[in-house]
């Protein structure tokens, strides 16, 4: 047993030597702590399937760049995900179309015509690997270049710092719109914030986890910090210190044991979930008698 | 004025991952054909750490890595090639032929799936001596250790890696 455990962290120590995976770590780490800081909002703002949404919206996005041959993708599928996030996030509650109506429209055909569209006009050798890549991440996390891990250490700390500066009024809007509005915040304004990074979160966290499983990002630990923890702060505090633990172990279990890497950081947040759900159980048990 | 500087931020963050580039052509090495190699932004020196497990003929040793390692260690020699030239490489996987109908060639490659199998990369090689297809080749699909040169070529104007006077074992 011994001799195993030191074969593992053995392995473990030598894979950590290659750069490939310590970017993956880190950046990895970084998507998972702003994606739980945004998570505790959307969660509670009643937009936990947004991220689900605005990922497809990116596949298709993905699929357009594709087929029009844009070099840098990007340029295309970070603008359609912001404006389908600020569309979403803003008017989901004025429209004839409700909130959730209006994510799961934009969800399923954004998805569908993506496919449909790499299909029909891709020229990879290929397309479902390719399809199969960017909806469950594959190992994408584990093939960045340093330029990339670079951008993402820069986005992820402007996410971190914009969440900071503005987190008395992401508080004010996440619980009462209309009563921020009535104490002089903007909340169009917020709100609008809240969609970009939204946005970038999830064209971010597509290398991690793929667009599939990136609700899960999100959702995932707020609810689980949710279940023990009954304060904003508190529930925001455990939900980064659960993502980024769960991201860790993630991507440490799926390079030792050759497991997929988002499947695997979620199966690690779905555990964390119920064991959460136990102890809130138990204090429940615990007050009662 | 607040309202002003929320959007100004907003369109910043916007802006900024915009700029950046993306993925590089990352996704475009995951077919199983020969693919063309992206451009090279890194230079390193480093090329793997010292693994006591590794067959000392080789420079990098891929069949001591999990499945995992080994497909993003294979993307890392896809993307820079540069900093493989020369250097043994010793790699498992499934054997595979892909023939160009243009040319009228054969291209043998081990294949190397990730971990959710939808994603594989290959590595053409070139056998040592003189060897007939497909008498003296093993099986499409069965698994073999190759050991071979790290090189790169040019075709129809683009690059590709292949492991010359490759050393071909059928695995048990």
């Amino acid at each position: 047993m011994t001799e195993t455990n030191m074969n593992l962290w053995q392995t473990l120590v030598y894979y950590f030597q290659y750069p490939f995976v310590q970017y993956a770590m880190i950046v990895g780490l970084l998507i998972a702590l702003c994606s739980s800081l945004l998570g505790v909002t959307l969660v509670l703002k009643r937009f936990s399937f947004i991220g689900d949404g605005l990922s497809h919206v990116a596949f298709g996005a993905m699929a357009v760049a594709g087929v029009l041959g844009v070099s840098n993708d990007m340029t295309v599928v970070l603008p359609v995900t912001v404006i389908s996030a600020v569309l979403l996030l803003r008017t989901g509650q004025n429209t004839k179309i409700k909130g959730d109506a209006a994510v799961a429209m934009i969800s399923v055909g954004a998805l569908a015509i993506g496919y449909l569209l790499m299909n029909l006009f891709s020229k990879s050798a290929n397309i479902s690997g390719d399809v199969c890549s960017t909806l469950f991440g594959s190992t994408s996390i584990l093939t960045l270049t340093k330029p990339e891990v670079w951008l993402c250490i820069i986005m992820a700390l402007i996410v971190i710092t914009v969440f900071l500066l503005f987190y008395h009024k992401i508080f004010a809007i996440t619980f009462d719109e209309n009563f921020a509005n009535a104490t002089g915040v903007k909340a169009n304004a917020y709100n609008l914030l809240i969609a970009v990074i939204t946005a970038l979160i999830i064209v971010l966290a597509m290398n991690l986890v793929g667009s599939l499983l990136i609700s899960a990002l999100i959702i995932f630990p707020a609810l689980s910090a949710m279940r023990v923890f009954r304060s904003f702060r508190s529930v925001i505090i455990c939900s980064a210190v659960i993502s980024v633990i769960c991201a860790a172990a993630g991507i440490i279990l799926s390079i030792l044991f050759s497991t997929p890497v988002g499947s695997t950081i979620v199966a690690a947040d779905i555990l964390v979930f119920f064991i959460f759900c136990g102890i809130s159980a138990a204090i429940s048990g615990g007050k009662k008698a | 004025m607040k309202k002003l500087s929320m959007i100004l931020t907003a369109v910043l963050l916007t802006g900024l991952l915009t700029a950046c580039g993306s993925k590089s052509e990352a996704t475009e090495t995951s077919g199983t054909s020969p693919e063309t190699v992206p451009a090279v932004s890194e230079t390193e020196a480093f090329l793997v750490p010292e693994n006591p497990n590794a067959d000392p003929n080789a420079d990098v040793d891929l069949t001591t890595l999990s499945s995992t390692m080994v497909y993003s260690q294979v993307a890392d020699m896809m993307y820079t090639p540069e900093k493989y030239d020369g250097k043994i490489i010793k790699a498992s996987g499934l054997f595979s032929v892909y023939h160009d109908d243009m040319q009228d060639k054969n291209y043998y490659a081990i294949l190397i799936q990730d971990a959710t199998a939808c994603c594989a990369q290959g590595i053409e090689f070139v056998w040592k001596g003189e060897h007939a297809y497909p008498e003296d080749y093993p099986e499409i699909g069965s698994e073999i250790t190759v050991m071979g040169t790290f090189g790169t070529y040019e075709e129809d104007g683009a690059t590709y890696t292949q492991l010359l006077d490759a050393d071909v074992t059928v695995n048990e």
